[in-house]
């Protein structure tokens, strides 16, 4: 009995080591070419198989694979992957998740291949610039968010109230909007420690002029007056919001608006939840930018423009990824490549915005009107750390610690004055930039 | 009759209404999963939930299925289960038999080594064991979750068996003993079947420690083909969005191989755990 | 070796039992060895050195990160967290499990049912137990919180994540509600050792049930007692997943017990040496404190079955 188990081990063991070996691939003339991104809702990669699959096809020495990742554990994973070796060729990124990459030293400029697609399609700057710096451009840029203020115009219309423009109207509209008696809160605003809440707080900072993180020598300007009106207001609307936005993502917040708890919520896009859990009526979606601050012109809101980075040194593999990104970025796919996921990823190439294959899908068709003021207000987007032609990669330390919701959550619950929290944030901050440069 | 009355108003607050709560505290939150699973997606995140479903639809399940790999997952989550609790097996009743049955020096104290594996943090060792993975080539493979499972499973598994064999009597051993068994075959003979019912009950916790382990899985595996039901089902969540319907109706379907499983063999573990006792 | 003693044939001698003793353990320490010793080592010569993000390169700098986590007000911060987690759960959870137990324990028809289904909340995957929780504690769709204010319980819906302290609880219960059938389980499975003849011979001198399972029944679960107690007190230090999937460690880093603080010093805050220093004073704490526990709690003279 005990030999046996001893055996069965061994045997076991032994047997462990063969498994190793065991996808060790074939053919020669094949390239082959792993790229992960962070789209994992099934439906989502179901469509970026269907390209790949037509692109294989076209390209008999190429054969592209995808591997869904979780953004969530993509900041230990990619690193991890990096040191050890097994780094995809390809991998999804957004400004702050690059600089990371970067210091783990596997990542590829892309500079002419960059310049070549901007020739061919016209490229918005605003998404080529989060990723250009120290001399390079190091990603190719391939859709775009930005957040909008999502409402249903038909509580508006009962309650007599416009679509406010200013903060002052904003907050008489959500105090109007609120009936706790009946369940219904003038907004929903995130206090969770994520990137939600990093996102929503920048859009009341854009907001009240507060922008820039950095002063041009890369000092950080966050403890300014600005960015305490931004906290101050935000608590103000706070108050309306749902008693479990401290724990809220992305996803309790379209619930809550889509069921009609919220009347209102910034969000990149509510459309496809609206339509498919919701009342569906384009009608009754109303969607407007972000409101201002008095002393501002006009509205901005955070954006974030995704994009692709290249992790290869082998110029074959190169070749090939750079083939499969162009097979992308063609006007007849890139429409329907953006449509994972409609109404939520924007295009970023002028031929792109124009492009029947996004224009026809059927959502997108039936919230036109919606989307071309997402569209619009990405215009006016920005991402802080990004802002201004100063980047200063230790913003991916300060955007990893979520500091901008942590501040946040000084104010509104634990009560501190924002002009205390600020300076707190600003303190973490220059800490965490400290750890970077160490 | 005013006794009898009595005895049953007793018994009735004594006994029925703690098993009562009992039972809801446990098995409510899974009536409302299920039932969710089923409701339109409007129903589920409407502002006045519906305790009973007003609206039936299987559309979730279908999209799950046919857009997911869910049953990719499934199979994978299984095969880890089936593996750590084999390795388990294999590796904790021999330790337990040691420790329990046989004096040697220093055995108390391996015991209490083993236990105390469970101080150093999960965590703590995620990054080295990840490191460790991928000289030896089993990053991405359904084997590193076997050898991380087996490791957190096995120590409990060894303490487990312990009622077992201290309740086998020496003086069958030894009478099988006098009658010229050699160890090995007391041990199979013997002992074995004796232990059957605790062997049952570590099967069963290592299947589910394995079956439930969500943060090596979530790292260590890096293919889709590779991953775990946990690690799937996270992914439904998604970044921006979150499908309700199919966030349920996955939940639902992760559960359901377990309660089968603990349909069919549910008995045997919690018996198998107190059937050390009889004697 | 009294008793073995008197059986010719199974003293080959003390050797051979020895020799097979360490045999049988053999493979199960070796296993340990390599996934929790080797991988322990490695982590310990990374505390030693300045690597921040993985992969990257450090120096060694000695004591540093000793002395940077041990001078840092939030590791002590997560690490009182992290005793009020150990000890709220720790209640809760022998609380719940012995109320179980006993209800089990009685006889009614279907307890053979509810002895195995109590345990479902345990077999279920920790990502399920948040999905579960989040959704039912939410107010789009929530439960809980209807059923608070429809039954008159709370006069408005309760926040159960809104604030650091509330948060903390919630989390426990949550945590909790996973982990005490299990223990039920293995405290009924033991109760049901306990000699029937000690309750009967305990009634018969007139004790109260409270003092039947004060005198009876606590004493004999004592053994049962010290290694869940043991295991039970390390399992939950550190636990990770639950926490960090319901709160991140919020609000206000509410709920930042050690291991959250861990994650968020490697993964967050790209220190990896630093984090791997705190996890080696948590290991060291926790091995102190096994020490400790195994010193003064392990059952005395426990040698039944010899």
């Amino acid at each position: 009995m005990r030999a046996k188990a001893g055996a069965f081990t061994i045997a076991l063991i032994i047997g462990m080591l063969f498994m190793a070996w065991g996808p060790v691939s074939a053919q020669e003339d094949v390239v082959e070419i792993v790229f992960w991104h962070m789209e994992q809702p099934p439906h989502r990669v179901e469509r970026i198989q269907q390209l790949i699959d037509e692109f294989n096809e076209a390209h008999p020495n190429i054969h592209v694979s995808q591997e869904p990742q979780n953004w969530a554990e993509i900041y230990a994973k990619a690193p991890a992957a990096v040191a050890a070796g097994n780094a995809p060729d390809l991998l999804f990124a957004i400004p702050d998740f690059t600089p990371i990459i970067r210091q783990v030293g596997a990542v590829q400029p892309v500079d002419d291949f960059v310049a070549e697609m901007d020739e061919a399609h016209g490229f918005f700057p605003s998404a080529v610039e989060p990723y250009t710096y120290d001399g390079h451009v190091w990603a190719v840029p391939l859709w775009n968010m930005a957040h909008s203020l999502w409402y249903h115009v038909d509580m508006f219309e009962e309650a007599g109230i416009e679509p406010p423009e200013t903060w002052d109207e904003w907050l008489a509209a959500v105090e109007a909007l609120t009936d706790e008696e009946a369940g219904v809160y003038g907004i929903g605003l995130p206090a969770n420690r994520h990137l939600y809440t990093d996102q929503t707080v920048y859009d009341f900072m854009i907001n009240a002029g507060a922008f820039e993180l950095y002063n041009e020598d890369g000092t950080l300007r966050f403890d300014n007056p600005d960015t305490v009106e931004a906290l101050d207001f935000y608590s103000q609307l706070y108050q309306y919001s749902p008693p479990d936005s401290p724990n809220w993502t992305w996803g309790e917040a379209e619930a809550c608006f889509v069921s009609r708890t919220c009347a209102m919520i910034l969000q990149f896009t509510v459309i496809k939840s609206y339509e498919d859990q919701g009342e569906g009526d384009p009608e009754n979606l109303g969607v407007i930018p972000i409101p201002h601050a008095a002393d501002l012109e006009e509205s901005g809101t955070i954006a974030y423009p995704n994009a692709v980075m290249l992790l290869t040194d082998d110029p074959d593999k190169q070749e090939a990824a750079y083939e499969w990104l162009r097979f992308l970025l063609e006007p007849e796919n890139y429409g329907r490549f953006l449509n994972m996921e409609p109404g939520l990823f924007l295009p970023v190439t002028e031929d792109g915005s124009e492009a029947e294959s996004y224009w026809s899908d059927p959502l997108v068709v039936e919230y036109e009107a919606q989307i071309r003021v997402m569209l619009e207000n990405s215009q006016n987007g920005m991402l802080f750390g990004f802002t201004g032609g100063n980047i200063f990669p230790s913003i991916a330390q300060i955007s990893a610690q979520n500091l901008l919701a942590q501040t946040l959550q000084r104010v509104v619950i634990d009560g501190e004055a924002p002009a205390d929290a600020v300076a707190w944030g600003q303190e973490q901050m220059i800490e965490a930039i400290e750890a970077a440069e160490e | 009759m005013t006794g009898v009355n009595f005895y049953r108003v007793r018994r009735t607050l004594g006994v029925w209404i703690p098993v009562i709560v009992l039972m809801f505290v446990v098995i409510a939150p899974f009536y409302w999963i299920f039932t969710g699973s089923i409701k339109a997606p409007q129903e589920i995140i409407q502002r006045v939930p519906t305790l009973f479903p007003q609206s039936f639809t299987l559309q979730h399940y279908d999209k799950l299925f046919s857009s997911s790999d869910f049953p990719q997952y499934l199979l994978n989550s299984t095969i880890v289960a089936a593996l750590t609790m084999i390795v388990t097996l294999l590796l904790a009743t021999p330790a337990a038999y040691s420790l329990y049955r046989l004096r040697f020096p220093g055995r108390d104290l391996i015991f209490k080594v083993i236990l105390v594996t469970y101080a150093f943090p999960g965590i703590l060792l995620l990054i080295p064991l990840y490191t460790m993975l991928t000289h030896i080539h089993l990053v991405d493979t359904l084997w590193a979750l076997v050898i991380i499972n087996v490791t957190f499973a096995s120590p409990f598994a060894v303490w487990l068996m312990e009622a077992f064999f201290k309740a086998v009597p020496h003086e069958l051993e030894e009478a099988a003993a006098l009658d010229g068994a050699d160890r090995a075959t007391i041990l199979a003979r013997v002992m074995l079947p004796l232990i059957a019912p605790g062997l049952g009950s570590i099967a069963i916790y290592a299947f589910i420690t394995s079956w439930t382990e969500y943060m090596f899985a979530s790292v260590v595996i890096i293919s889709d083909v590779n991953r775990t039901v946990p690690v799937g089902l996270a992914g439904i969540i998604g970044q921006y969005q979150v499908d309700w319907g199919l966030l349920l109706a996955g939940a639902t379907i992760t559960t359901l191989p377990v309660l089968m499983l603990f349909a069919l063999v549910g008995r045997h573990f919690v018996e198998g755990l107190t059937a050390g006792a009889v004697k | 070796m009294r008793q073995t003693g008197k059986v010719k044939t199974m003293r080959t001698g003390w050797n051979s039992q020895a020799l097979l003793g360490y045999l049988l353990v053999a493979p199960l320490l070796l296993w340990l060895a390599g996934t929790i010793l080797y991988p322990l080592m490695a982590a310990i010569n990374l505390s030693f050195q300045n690597v921040g993000i993985i992969g990257t390169g450090g120096q060694y700098i000695g004591l540093e990160n000793y002395s940077k986590v041990l001078g840092s007000g939030k590791f002590w911060d997560a690490f009182k967290r992290s005793l009020v987690w150990v000890i709220g759960n720790g209640l809760f959870q022998t609380v719940a499990a012995f109320a179980t137990a006993l209800i089990l324990k009685q006889r009614f028809s279907g307890r053979g049912i509810a002895r195995v289904w109590v345990i479902l909340s345990w077999i279920v995957p920790t990502v399920v137990v948040v999905i579960i929780w989040r959704w039912m504690l939410g107010t789009s769709g929530g439960i809980v919180n209807y059923l608070l204010v429809a039954l008159g319980i709370t006069p408005e819906p309760v926040a159960f994540f809104g604030s650091p302290n509330t948060a903390m609880i919630s989390v426990m219960l949550i945590n909790s509600w996973r982990w005490f059938p299990l223990m039920a389980v293995i405290l009924l499975a033991s109760m049901q050792n306990i000699p029937q003849e000690l309750y009967e011979a305990a009634a018969v001198d007139g004790a109260s049930p409270f003092q039947r399972f004060l005198n009876v029944t606590l004493p004999g679960l004592q053994p049962v007692l010290f290694v869940m107690g043991l295991v039970g007190t390390l399992w939950s230090f550190n636990v990770f997943d639950v926490i960090w999937l319901l709160t991140g460690g919020g609000p206000s880093s509410g709920t930042t017990t050690l291991p959250v603080y861990i994650y968020e010093m490697a993964f967050k805050k790209y220190r990896l040496s630093r984090a791997a220093a705190a996890s080696v004073l948590v290991g060291l704490f926790l091995l102190l404190f096994a020490v400790l526990f195994i010193r003064f709690m392990a059952p005395k003279g426990e040698e039944e079955g010899e």
